[in-house]
C-alpha cells in the first residue's frame, strides 16, 4: 500500500521523559486520519516531528515516500499546517498575514480569495488580525495551511475554538478535501465524537505509544462484540469457557463474551448450558466510542 | 527563494515603526550636533583647525551608539515578531531551510541598518554644509564616517541577532545590548579584538577600515555560528 | 496590597530576573578597572574612582537597565492573555500598577546596593588604602535611585503598552543618549530628567545639600517628571482596554 506518512520507530525524548515512543503510524493516500489521545499524549509532539519542526531522538518520518531528513524543503511543498494555537501576525490583516505566506509558497494571488472564501473570512479580510475573535484566528490558521493546496493537510485540533456552525463547516470542508482534490488530511483531537464524525482511520495514541490503528469501521466494530451473560457463578462459568477455548472477560457482575459473529455468541450460550450453568441474562452491550477510548487509555496508564 | 523570503519579512515589518527608527536614528545623531552648534558654534569652531574634521568626529562620538542600539533593537523586533504568536512554527513549516529563514532576518536588518548609514551620510553632509565649516568638503572622510562603522558592526548585528532569535525571553538580548552600548562608550578603554569597540573605528593601527574589514569578516562569522545553532534547534 | 507585591515578587523570581541586577556590580567592575583614575596628592584616592566610574554608570546604564526592569515585570501579563487573568483577579488595577511600581524601585535599591558593593571591590582590588568616603558614597547611591524613580514610572507606562521589548526601550534609547551632550549644558542640563541620575551621582556637585543637586531642582525636575510620568501611566493603565 503507498502511504503517505509513515513513521517508523518514532521516539522523541525530553530529558528523561519520552513524549513519543516507537510510534508507527501509516496513513494512506486520501484517508482522513484522525489522531486521537488525551491531553499530553503526544500528538503535538509528533505533528512536529512530521513537519520536521523537530528532530526525533530516533527513528524516521517518511512523507510521499520520502525521508523527511534529506528532504525536508521538497516534502513540506506539498504539505499544509496548523500546529496547536494558530500563529499569525496580529498587527497586519488576514491578507497580509497570507500575502506573505504567499510570497513563499510562490502560488497565485487569487488562491488569497479563494481559501478566504472557503473559510468564510473574505468579509474582514482587510481587519488587523489583532481584533480577530479567536474562531476567526482560527480559521486564518486553517486557510494558510490550504492555501498552496497541499496533498497532505495536518491539522492539530482545528476546531479549537470555533462555532458549532464553524465546527459543522469545517467538518463539511475537511470531508471534502479527498473527494475533490485527492488530499489526505491528518487531524488531531482529543474528542472523539469529532474524529467519528468525519475520520476514515483511527490512530490512538497515550502516553507517547499508539495502542490502536486501524480503520474506523473496525473500531466501530469493536463498540458492537460485546455480549454480557449473567450466570449464577459468573467466574466459573468463565473459567470454563476459556478452558474450552472460548475468548471471554470476567466483569464484576457478568462474563462479557469476546464473540466476533452470532454463530460464536450461540455457541458459548450452549456450551455455558451444557456445562449446567443458570443463565440469567444475555445482552448485548452497544459501547460508545467513547467508552472504547477511555477503556484502550486506561489499560495503557495502568500498565 | 532567499528573495521571496525577505520580501515575506519586509511586510511583516510593515506598521512595526522599524522604518521609523531607521530614519530616528541617523536624524537623531545629527540632530544632537545640530543643537551642540547651535548651542556653541564659536567655542567649537576653535576646538581644532581641520573644523569639518572636528564636526565628523563629533558626530561619530553617538554613531557606534546608536548604531548598536539600533542593531539590538531591530534585531529584538525581528525576533519579537516571529515569537508574538510562535509564528516561527508556521514559517518553518513552510518550504524553506531554516538556514534562508535566519539568512533573511539579517539581510533585512542589515538593509535597514544600512539604509540608515546612507541617510547619515546626507544629514552630516546636508547639515555640515550650512554650518560652513569651509570650502573643502571632506567628501571621503564623510563616506568613511558614515558608511564604516555598519561594516564594522556587522558582528554586533551577529551576535544580536543569534542571541535574538534563539532567545524565548527578549530580556536577554536586550540586556546584552544595555551592556554592549557600555563597552561601545567605553571604546577607547578597551583593547581592539573587542568587538563593540570597532564602529569608533579607532584602533592602534589607524587605519579605520581595518575595523570595516575584520567587521565584515567577523561578521560573518558570527552569522555562520548563529545559523548553525538556529538551525540545529528545534521549533516549538 | 502586600499579596499583590508578593504575587508579582514570586512570578518575577521564577523568570530569572535576579541575574539582571547582578549585571550593574559586573558593569560597575568593569568600568572602575578599565580606567586608570589619575592619582592626585592629596585627595581620596576614591574619589577619583568614583567620579569616574558614576559617569558612565548614570548616564547610560542605569538609565538603560531600568527600562528593561520595567519591561520584564510585565512579561508575563504580555504573553498569552496574562493581564485578562491577573485583572479577573480579586484586585483593583491601581493596586496592580501600584505593586509593579514599587517592586522595580525595591528592585533598584537593591541594584545601587549591589553597585556600592562592586566600587568597593574595585577599590579593593586596586588597592586603595584612604578611608572609603561613606558619607559620599551614600549619597551618590540614593541619589542616582531617587533620580531614576521617574523614568521607572515612564517605563512601566510604555512596558504596559507595548508587547515587544523593542519599543520601550527604542523610547527609552531615544531619551538616554542625548543625556550625553546635555549633561554638558549648564542651562539645560538640570532641566533632563534623563540626566538625573548623572547628576545627582556626580560627587562633583555641590556638597552643602543633602544630595549633590539642590532640593528645588529635585523637587522641579525629579518630583515634577515623576508626577506627570507615574499619573499618566497610571491613568494609561486604568483606561487600558484588555
Ligand atoms: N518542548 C517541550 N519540552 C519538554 N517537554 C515537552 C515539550 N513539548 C512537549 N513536552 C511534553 O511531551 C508530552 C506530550 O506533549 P504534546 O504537546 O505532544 O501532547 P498533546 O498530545 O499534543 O496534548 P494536548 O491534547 O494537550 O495538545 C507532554 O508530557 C509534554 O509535557
Ligand atoms: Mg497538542
Amino acid at each position: 500500500m503507498e502511504y503517505i506518512v509513515e513513521t517508523k520507530h518514532l521516539t522523541k525524548s525530553f530529558g528523561k521523559e519520552k513524549a513519543v515512543s516507537n510510534l508507527e503510524m501509516k496513513i494512506p493516500k486520501g484517508e482522513i486520519y484522525g489522531f486521537l489521545g488525551p491531553n499530553g499524549a503526544g500528538k503535538t509532539t509528533t505533528i512536529r516531528m512530521l513537519l520536521g519542526l523537530m528532530r526525533p531522538t530516533s527513528g524516521s518520518v517518511q512523507l510521499f515516500g520520502k525521508d523527511m531528513k534529506n528532504n525536508r524543503i521538497e516534502i513540506l511543498k506539498n504539505v499544509g499546517s496548523l500546529v496547536e494555537n494558530p500563529s499569525y501576525y496580529p498587527h497586519l490583516t488576514a491578507k497580509e498575514n497570507l500575502e506573505a505566506s504567499r510570497k513563499i509558497l510562490n502560488v497565485p494571488k487569487k488562491r488569497i480569495d479563494e481559501v478566504l472564501q472557503q473559510v468564510r473570512l473574505h468579509g474582514v479580510a482587510n481587519k488587523k488580525v489583532k481584533g480577530y475573535s479567536l474562531g476567526m484566528k482560527q480559521r486564518l490558521g486553517i486557510a494558510a495551511a490550504m492555501l498552496h493546496q497541499p496533498e497532505l493537510l495536518i491539522l492539530d485540533e482545528p476546531t479549537n475554538g470555533l462555532d458549532p456552525s464553524g465546527i459543522i463547516e469545517m467538518r463539511q470542508l475537511i470531508q471534502s478535501l479527498p473527494k475533490e482534490y485527492g488530499m489526505t488530511v491528518l487531524i488531531s483531537s482529543h474528542l472523539l465524537s469529532e474524529i467519528d464524525q468525519m475520520a476514515t482511520r483511527v490512530g490512538v495514541v497515550s502516553k507517547g505509544k499508539m495502542i490502536f490503528q486501524d480503520s474506523i469501521e473496525t473500531m466501530r466494530k469493536f463498540a458492537q462484540a460485546s455480549i454480557q451473560v449473567k450466570v449464577n457463578d459468573n467466574e466459573a462459568a468463565w473459567r470454563s469457557l476459556l478452558a474450552n477455548g472460548q475468548k471471554a472477560d470476567l466483569g464484576e457482575e457478568s462474563v462479557t463474551l469476546q464473540a466476533e459473529d452470532d454463530e460464536q455468541v450461540a455457541a458459548s450460550i450452549r456450551y455455558l448450558v451444557q456445562q449446567g450453568f443458570s443463565i440469567y441474562r444475555v445482552q448485548e452491550e452497544k459501547r460508545s466510542l467513547e467508552n472504547i477510548f477511555l477503556e484502550m487509555t486506561k489499560e495503557e496508564q495502568a500498565g | 527563494m532567499i528573495l521571496s523570503l525577505v520580501k515575506a519579512d519586509f511586510l511583516k515589518i510593515k506598521r512595526k515603526g522599524m522604518w521609523l527608527l531607521c530614519l530616528i536614528g541617523p536624524f537623531g545623531v545629527v540632530a544632537l550636533q545640530m543643537v551642540n552648534y547651535g548651542v556653541r558654534k564659536d567655542y567649537l569652531f576653535d576646538q581644532m583647525d581641520d573644523r569639518w574634521l572636528y564636526y565628523i568626529l563629533n558626530i561619530n562620538t553617538f554613531t557606534p551608539l546608536a548604531i548598536v542600539l539600533g542593531i539590538v533593537i531591530l534585531t529584538s523586533f525581528m525576533a519579537s515578531i516571529e515569537d508574538e504568536t510562535n509564528a516561527w512554527k508556521q514559517l518553518v513549516a513552510l518550504p524553506v531551510s531554516k538556514r534562508a529563514v535566519y539568512l533573511s532576518k539579517f539581510t533585512v536588518v542589515s538593509c535597514i541598518v544600512f539604509l540608515s548609514s546612507v541617510l547619515l551620510f546626507l544629514f552630516m553632509l546636508g547639515y555640515g554644509l550650512t554650518l560652513g565649516l569651509g570650502a573643502d568638503i571632506p567628501y571621503l572622510r564623510i563616506i568613511e564616517y558614515s558608511f564604516l562603522p555598519f561594516f564594522a558592526a556587522l558582528p554586533v548585528l551577529g551576535l544580536q541577532l543569534w542571541v535574538a532569535s534563539v532567545s524565548k525571553n527578549q530580556a536577554i538580548p536586550v540586556t546584552l545590548g544595555a551592556v554592549g552600548v557600555i563597552l561601545a562608550y567605553s571604546a577607547p578603554l578597551l583593547p581592539d579584538w573587542v568587538i563593540w569597540k570597532w564602529p569608533a573605528l579607532s584602533n592602534d593601527w589607524d587605519h579605520s577600515y581595518i575595523n570595516a574589514l575584520l567587521g565584515i569578516g567577523f561578521g560573518l562569522v558570527l552569522y555562520v555560528l548563529g545559523m548553525i545553532d538556529f538551525k540545529r534547534r528545534d521549533v516549538k | 496590597m502586600f499579596s499583590v507585591i508578593n504575587s508579582e515578587w514570586y512570578k518575577l523570581r521564577k523568570s530569572k530576573v535576579l541575574f539582571l541586577l547582578l549585571i550593574a556590580p559586573l558593569i560597575g567592575l568593569f568600568i572602575g578597572i578599565a580606567n586608570s583614575s589619575i592619582e592626585i596628592e592629596g585627595i581620596n584616592a576614591w574619589h577619583g574612582k568614583l567620579v569616574m566610574m558614576n559617569f558612565t554608570y548614570a548616564i547610560l546604564f542605569l538609565p538603560l537597565i531600568s527600562g528593561v526592569l520595567a519591561s520584564v515585570i510585565c512579561r508575563y501579563e504580555h504573553q498569552e492573555g496574562g493581564w485578562k487573568q491577573l485583572l479577573a483577579l480579586p484586585v483593583t488595577r491601581g493596586k496592580v500598577f501600584l505593586s509593579k511600581y514599587l517592586l522595580l524601585i525595591l528592585l533598584m535599591l537593591v541594584m545601587q546596593l549591589m553597585y556600592l558593593v562592586s566600587i568597593y571591590l574595585v577599590g579593593m582590588i586596586e588597592g586603595i588604602t584612604d578611608p572609603f568616603p561613606m558619607d559620599i558614597v551614600w549619597k551618590s547611591i540614593f541619589g542616582g535611585w531617587v533620580a531614576t524613580l521617574p523614568l521607572i514610572a515612564l517605563q512601566l507606562w510604555v512596558s504596559i503598552a507595548f508587547k515587544s521589548f523593542a519599543a520601550p526601550f527604542a523610547i527609552n534609547v531615544i531619551f538616554t543618549l542625548p543625556t550625553i551632550l546635555v549633561i554638558n549644558s549648564e542651562r539645560f542640563g538640570p532641566y533632563y530628567p534623563w540626566g538625573q541620575p548623572f547628576l545627582m551621582m556626580n560627587i562633583g556637585g555641590s556638597t552643602e545639600d543633602v544630595f549633590f543637586v539642590p532640593w528645588d531642582q529635585i523637587l522641579m525636575v525629579v518630583g515634577g517628571s515623576f508626577l506627570l510620568f507615574f499619573i499618566g501611566g497610571y491613568l494609561y493603565f486604568l483606561k487600558k482596554a484588555i
